[in-house]
């Protein structure tokens, strides 16, 4: 589903972010990267997103070639590729429907698909009874939930999630990882999650991606952060 | 196609909120746009004049050959057809010494009867060739032509003055629309601006649904509608203008720049044709000022 061989990617300022990183990630897996700050998560995610080209490597993303893709097609692989960031990014004069419905009607979705689909994304983030509300009314956890029923909204082959607990007690954080393995399990996607709490990795372990200064250090199939990092 | 229509009551929707959103901005490309607009009704009214009265000079004037005395009378004939086939002379009419006299003396009125004694042997007149052509434009061209012709004398029409009125005309024209271009130019750069500030007000929305996957041409087309609806309500004023202005001038003048020999175009069609053009080009200076704005914010770097 996605991969990486060789990637490299230095700025324009000359920062080096990628050394050479390759990486396989199947269909269907749900993995962790975990690394420092400036470790070169970011960019990883960037890349993966369609974001930001590759200054060297190979590319490939739900069948797509990231380096060869011209840029009027970004839109189109967009859409295989849901990302949820740590601050949400939700419409705050859109309701809670409004928000995840956006995603569908900005693709051109017919208006009985986008009502239909809504409501199994609103039945799967656990958020049916909370419709009708506008984001302010709702919990940090309940935002993050809209934010990834939105992300999931369009069936993405690939899910990036780029902190998504950084502001959510461990309680709520915990919500979210049950949320992403139910989506991960039910709608098949693929998730790749970067996070920096190491109690979650530890607890739900799963297979994670160690980077340090652009660099693969780790890739431990089995899990686990503390022992390892 | 079918996902074009179907979404375009959302981004006519999106297009009012956004002329809504930011009504002052709105307002004063409006406002600019008619100003433009104005102008442009008040020089396309006056210059399809300036050339309707230039035509009508041109069409009334005709070009006096005079046919050298050596020519016999029986070569008169081949000489009219070597006129006639001339490009653009569409009629040529032979006036012998006698008409010529006629005509001079026509001229002088009532003391013309005094050049009676020149009729006959005495007439000092020379024959012509009284040629009218097809297109008012070519009348130098075809009198300086009609002169290589042997056995012409001399090819004249009253058309010094006519050219340099029309060169005067023509200035005027140039410096115009010089003007009017200068002004679109500003025109479209409010626009832009206008439509910066709608993109400003919804960059959240915009980076979402770029996050999402919308297309360009999704993410582009309220902006576009939003700027022709600004260019088109920028022309409503000038419209008005020139239907109501116009056809007032038209009936206080009676059809005629003071004199019979500039007539003023009449009202119907011109009015609407002008107000047609006075729409489309509002409609595509909003087109084009915001999608210079718009372009600018659906660039992709990576």
């Amino acid at each position: 589903m996605i991969k990486l061989e060789n990637v490299s990617k230095v700025y324009k300022t000359g920062t080096k972010a990628l050394n050479g990183v390759s990486l396989y990630i199947n269909e269907g897996e749900f993995v962790y990267i975990i690394g420092s700050t400036g470790c070169g998560k970011s960019t990883l995610i960037k890349i993966l997103s369609g974001e930001e080209a590759p200054s060297k490597g190979r590319v490939n993303v739900a069948g797509i070639d990231l380096v060869k893709i011209p840029n009027r097609k970004i839109p189109y692989f967009r859409r295989n590729v849901g990302v949820v960031y740590q601050d949400f990014r939700l419409l705050p004069k859109k309701t809670v429907f409004e928000n995840i419905a956006f995603a569908l009607e900005v693709v051109s979705k017919p208006t009985l698909y986008i009502r239909q689909r809504v409501r199994e994304v609103l039945k799967l983030v656990d958020l049916e009874d909370k419709a009708k509300a506008f984001p302010e009314q709702i919990s940090g956890g309940q935002q993050q939930r809209v934010a990834i029923g939105r992300a999931i909204a369009n069936k993405p082959k690939v899910l990036i999630a780029d902190e998504p607990t950084g502001n959510l007690d461990p309680e709520k954080s915990e919500e979210i990882i049950r949320l992403l393995e139910r989506i991960n399990k039910e709608e098949k996607t693929t998730i790749l999650m970067v996070t920096h709490d190491k109690a979650l990795v530890e607890k739900y372990k799963k297979r994670t991606i160690l980077l340090d200064n652009g660099f693969v250090v780790a890739d431990l199939m089995e899990g686990g952060y503390l022992s390892r990092e | 196609m079918s996902n074009f229509l179907h979404d375009i009551p959302r981004h006519f929707k999106e297009a009012y909120h956004g002329l809504l959103r930011n009504i002052a901005m709105t307002l004063s490309s409006v406002s600019a746009v008619t100003v433009t607009l104005v102008l442009i009704a008040v020089f396309t009214v006056f210059a399809m004049n300036i050339s309707a009265f230039t035509k009508n000079m041109e069409s009334d004037t005709k070009i006096h050959v005079q046919i050298e005395d050596v020519i016999e009378e029986s070569k008169i004939p081949s000489l009219q057809e070597a006129v006639e086939k001339i490009a653009n002379v569409s009629e040529v009419t032979y006036s012998d010494k006698d008409a010529e006299l006629d005509a001079f003396i026509e001229v002088y009125g009532e003391h013309g009867e005094l050049f009676e004694s020149y009729r006959g042997e005495a007439n000092p007149l020379k024959r012509a060739f009284i040629v009218e052509v097809d297109d008012g434009d070519e009348i130098e061209r075809v009198t300086q032509d009609i002169t290589k012709i042997p056995g012409i004398e001399s090819a004249l029409y009253g058309g010094t003055n006519v050219l340099a009125m029309m060169d005067a005309f023509n200035a005027i024209r140039s410096g115009g629309l010089i003007f009017v271009l200068c002004l679109s130019a500003l025109a479209i750069f409010l626009i832009s601006n206008t439509i910066k500030l709608t993109i400003t007000a919804r960059k959240d929305e915009i980076a979402i649904m770029r996050l999402v996957g919308a297309s360009n041409g999704f993410i582009r087309t309220p902006f576009l509608i939003e700027g022709m609806f600004i260019g088109l309500l920028g022309a409503l004023f000038p419209i008005l203008i020139t239907i109501f202005g116009y056809g007032f001038l038209y009936n206080a003048f009676n059809g005629v720049f003071f004199s019979e020999m500039f007539p003023l175009i009449a009202v119907d069609p011109f009015v609407y044709q002008l107000s047609g053009l006075l729409a489309f080009i509002g409609v595509m200076v909003g087109l084009i000022g915001s999608y210079i704005s718009v372009s600018r914010l659906l660039w992709w770097r990576r």
